[in-house]
């Protein structure tokens, strides 16, 4: 089909109303409407596989009229990373609908919650399936209404301060990618993100602020330390499923755009320089930080919720450890930047990282949801009251710890595999793998240390309490994680060969 | 072939429909269905003056060769240079397009807001129409004399609509406003008078091409610097833009609407033809540092006044200094990319305002002024609170809204500019812009209300408004409607001599 990503966009789009009016009368009809929605898009966007795999330059692309006068196309188009990616966002939004049936039972207004989940949806998955820069920075601020009311309506205290806090963060970052997007248009007249490659090529002097402003505006969704202040009152406080998709997508958003634009579009025109080689450099400085950070803070919180979110903000460390590794030597003229082995990891660790983090903090609402409490030193010996919820926290746990067979191990495995190969050539990197070999070993400890406060030993205060293990459809939602972890873990390649088949320039 | 008759069609009608909405008026105040008949004659007005713009725009565009500049004077053309005169360009073809719907935007709402069914205030509207009429006159002035009678009856003749209620407060600040007004003229006059000494002549043509060969220019820069005060101080840019809060605020909301929609835009027009298309650099004065300077200061000022009020009706008033503010940082490129932001900024600016100040008046009614008594309006009044959230959201700059684009546009005009380090301070204040209106949006739908009574918005208050939401998001997902009449314009602009 030729016009298979333009479904991807419209028929969500068209299915806000339906979603709507189904949630009036039934929220659970609207559930499996947005989950079916998102069932048709995987669809759609695995149906352009084929003729990525075909072509010479694998790369599927579709344009429509949009902004002429602006240079300005709706070019929608699909490569590797993006259908893997896009892939796995709808799989968590899928997860997300089905788990909401159970977790969001007997709250109010439900219908609107379903429809800005449909709205979210779009701009989720518009970000990673457009080259056009002008919708992509359409794409990335629709994430960030829908994100808002569901935090702040939906959410658990004091959410819509920490809806603000997220909406003004990542805003304040998404106007500094304004300005980058716009010098790009201005200095080469082109919107489209492949032409503004070339041509930014000419002109490494202004490509090195572009560059920066991209990045840092970027970094602030990825919740790089230290632009992370938004990421763990808006993760802890939000709805369950909002905060999977919060740590397993959007952030990750954030390090798709540095990967596609700072790195895959802007960085060309400077490689090779010095300037490149320290912008390289300072982002392997700040992803060691954050892993450093966010895993000692992981280690010491006490709220359920909150040690996951600093778990994330470790593992974007991590990412950006992985992004620094981008091959940094210029590209021949008419050459191609090809893909490594750190940077296939990176790709896979989004997507791993999206799945079980997506996980962890569905165990956690459930939890939450169960025993309505979200200290851990309250909690203990849950293992054998919520059997279910304490397998999917162990496999997720385990997986973010980086432990084989999940799916996060092959992941970290091939982002060191591609830092001991960079550091033949530039041996900067030695001490900062050697300390994210470190930071491995503290994220296996605030694992541990979570699923045996929560599920191992003796029930706390209020062990007389009956809790029950969780409804089906949050079963059936987890189980579908569950899979992909393991899945992924033991047979990652149906990604790694879709991702190898990208190149840069 | 456009005559003579042809231009001065729509501002013809429009006056001649001002006067006649009087004795109109008088019969219909006599009828049982008084709202009926005042929509219809409306309806009436602006369907021949639409179709008088509408014949003008075809005209013009059906010339075998639109001409950059064309000039029409009122006399022959040996003695052109003292003769008033028109003037036809994208520009102004424009600009009277967004002004005659603008315009119909807000009688639409003004007829349901000052409730005709009660008290049909003819005066009101005669005023009205009459002011929109001074400011198409003004667009398609084609000499410094004519732009500045149209351009100072429309300014001078908006205090009428300030002091529509006669509230004291209305009433002090109509005062404020027409003494910077006079001010204003008389500054503007003085240069004037000073460019007519140096060039003999106050067309915008001649007065161009005088200038550029001009020797000695200091009398020139005085004269500048008198017509540039007095119509920054009409524009409301900071130091000079004290009496818009004030004025804004005090008044009715339709008239709020008016104002911020069409005199407002009107004002920024004035300053573009002056600045951009008559004192272009640099073949005269270089002005455009001077003139960074003051779109800094005045997108600072506007923004952090509208960051501590705590009436949301001057919080709106004070993001309309910093609209100033944000036009001027396209004016100071001088390019065609910086005047199709302006131009693009003038509909989306003029829309969002006149829709945030017309959902307030409609939520003033119910006594919710302060941020305060926001508090829970989400669920007292949904839609008007929808509504006041998408003129948020355009305002901040978030895309799929006008708002965005309109940034967009400005930004990239600016970045590549000298004065890039204005686009860092423009996306700085937009960041500070979102940060207070999210503080809105927060007290309208977090905050809890003291009384959970649900309201019964107005049915009729509300059709006006979602028609200005409805354009927003056209214009904001779809921005081609509007770029493609912008871009004869910007075709035209490096044409200009």
């Amino acid at each position: 089909m030729s016009f298979a990503l333009l479904l991807v966009f419209l028929l969500p789009a068209l299915g806000v109303p339906f979603v709507y009016f189904a949630g009036k009368k039934s929220p659970k009809a609207a559930a499996i409407i947005v989950a079916l929605l998102a069932v048709v898009n995987i669809a759609l966007v695995l149906s352009t596989v084929p003729s990525i795999l075909g072509s010479s330059d694998h790369r599927y692309v579709e344009s429509y009229n949009w902004i002429p006068i602006l240079n300005s196309e709706f070019t929608l188009f699909a490569d590797g990373i993006s259908v893997s990616m896009a892939v796995i966002t709808s799989v968590l939004i899928v997860v997300a609908a089905l788990f909401s049936i159970n977790y969001m039972e007997g709250k109010k207004n439900l219908a609107v919650y379903y429809a800005l989940l449909t709205l979210l949806s779009i701009g989720l998955v518009g970000v990673f399936i457009t080259s056009n820069l002008l919708l992509f920075y359409f794409c990335w601020e629709l994430m960030l209404v829908p994100a808002y009311f569901i935090v702040g309506n939906w959410g658990y205290r004091d959410a819509y301060k920490a809806a603000f806090k997220l909406f003004i963060f990542t805003h304040a970052g998404a106007v500094f990618v304004l300005l980058g997007i716009g010098a790009i248009y201005m200095v080469t007249g082109a919107t489209d993100m492949f032409t503004a490659q070339a041509a930014l090529m000419n002109v490494p002097d202004v490509a090195k602020w572009i560059l920066l402003a991209l990045t840092a505006g970027f970094a602030v969704k990825m919740a790089v330390v230290p632009l992370h202040m938004w990421l763990p009152d808006a993760h802890s406080e939000a709805p369950a499923t909002m905060s999977a998709l919060l740590s397993g997508v959007i952030i990750s958003a954030g390090a798709y755009a540095i990967l596609r634009l700072s790195l895959g579009t802007v960085f060309p025109a400077v490689a090779g320089t010095t300037v490149g080689i320290d912008f390289l450099h300072g982002l392997t400085i700040f992803g060691v930080i954050s892993a450093f950070f966010g895993s000692f803070i992981a280690l010491v919180e006490t709220d359920i919720k909150r040690i996951i979110a600093y778990s994330s903000i470790a593992h974007m460390g991590y990412v950006m450890f992985g992004l620094s590794l981008f091959p940094s030597a210029a590209p021949e003229v008419g050459g191609t930047i090809a893909i490594t082995s750190a940077i296939t990891g990176t790709v896979l660790h989004l997507i791993n990282h999206a799945v079980s983090k997506g996980l962890l903090f569905l165990s956690a609402g459930s939890v939450m949801h169960q025993t309505e409490a979200r200290d851990i030193r309250e909690m203990g010996g849950l293992a054998g009251k919520m059997p279910f919820t304490a397998v999917s926290s162990t496999t997720a746990a385990l997986s973010i710890a980086g432990t084989p067979p999940f799916a996060c191990f092959i992941s970290e495995f091939l982002i060191f595999v591609g830092a001991f190969e960079v550091i033949k050539a530039d041996d900067f990197y030695l001490v900062p793998t050697a300390f994210m070999l470190i930071a491995t070993v503290v994220s296996l400890a605030y694992s541990l240390r979570y699923t045996s406060r929560v599920f191992l030993g003796q029930p706390k205060n209020g062990g007389e309490k009956t809790i029950l293990d969780v409804p089906n459809w949050m079963k059936a939602a987890m189980a579908i994680l569950i899979v992909f972890v393991i899945v992924l873990g033991i047979w990652p390649t149906f990604f790694v060969d879709l991702i190898n088949t990208v190149s840069f320039v | 072939m456009v005559e003579l008759f042809d231009v001065v069609l729509p501002i013809i009608s429009l006056v001649a429909f001002s006067l006649l909405t009087l004795p109109v008026f008088k019969a219909i105040r006599k009828s049982h269905r008084k709202t009926a008949l005042t929509l219809a004659w409306f309806s009436t007005v602006f369907a021949v003056t639409g179709a008088a713009v509408a014949n003008l725009t075809l005209k013009y565009y059906g010339l075998p060769s639109p001409q950059p500049f064309l000039n029409i004077t009122v006399t022959d053309a040996a003695s052109a240079t003292l003769s008033s005169a028109f003037m036809i360009d994208g520009v102004s073809v424009y600009m009277a397009i967004i002004f005659t719907a603008l315009s119909a935007a807000v009688f639409l709402y003004s007829v349901f807001y000052v409730d005709s069914s009660q008290r049909p205030s003819e005066r009101y509207y005669a005023v009205m129409l009459m002011l929109t009429a001074a400011l198409i006159g003004g667009v398609f002035s084609g000499d410094l004399l004519t732009l500045f009678i149209f351009w100072e009856a429309a300014a001078a003749g908006s205090g009428f609509l300030m002091v529509y209620k006669k509230t004291p407060a209305a009433l002090n600040s109509a005062l404020k406003y027409l003494v910077m007004i006079i001010i204003a003229s008389a500054f503007v006059v003085f240069g004037l008078s000073l460019v007519y000494g140096l060039t003999g002549t106050l067309n915008f043509w001649a007065v161009k091409q005088a200038l550029t060969t001009l020797a000695d220019k200091h009398l020139l820069l005085l004269a500048f610097v008198f017509i540039a005060a007095g119509y920054a101080i009409e524009a409301a840019v900071v130091p000079f833009h004290f009496w818009l809060p004030d004025a804004y605020a005090a008044a009715p909301a339709s008239s709020a609407a008016f104002l911020s929609a069409l005199i407002d835009q009107g004002s920024y027009y004035v300053l573009i033809r002056v600045l951009v298309f008559i004192l272009t650099p640099p073949g005269v004065l270089d002005w455009t540092f001077m003139l960074a300077v003051m779109a800094a200061l005045t997108m600072v000022v506007g923004n952090l006044f509208a960051l501590i009020q705590d009436d949301v009706k001057r919080l709106i008033a004070n993001i309309c200094v910093a609209d100033v503010g944000y036009n001027l940082v396209a004016i100071t490129s001088v390019t065609s990319d910086g005047l199709r932001g302006n131009l693009f900024f003038f509909l989306v600016g003029g829309v969002t305002t006149a829709l945030a100040f017309m959902t307030l008046g409609l939520i003033n009614r119910y006594g919710f002024k302060t941020l305060e008594d926001f508090s829970g309006l989400g669920r007292k009044m949904p839609l008007a609170s929808l509504a006041l959230f998408i003129a948020a959201l355009s305002f901040a700059g978030v895309p799929s809204t006008g708002g965005f684009m309109a940034k967009y546009l400005v930004v990239s005009a600016v970045v590549n500019s000298k004065f890039s380090w204005l686009a860092i301070i423009l996306v700085l204040m937009s960041v500070l812009q979102t940060a207070y209106l999210f503080r809105l949006v927060n007290y309208m739908y977090a905050k809890k209300p003291k009384d959970e009574t649900k309201i019964k918005e107005p049915f009729k208050l509300l059709v006006p408004i979602f028609i200005l939401v409805a354009i927003i998001i056209i214009v904001g997902v779809y921005p081609n409607i509007v770029l493609d009449l912008i871009e004869h314009a910007v075709q035209q602009f490096p044409l200009i001599p």
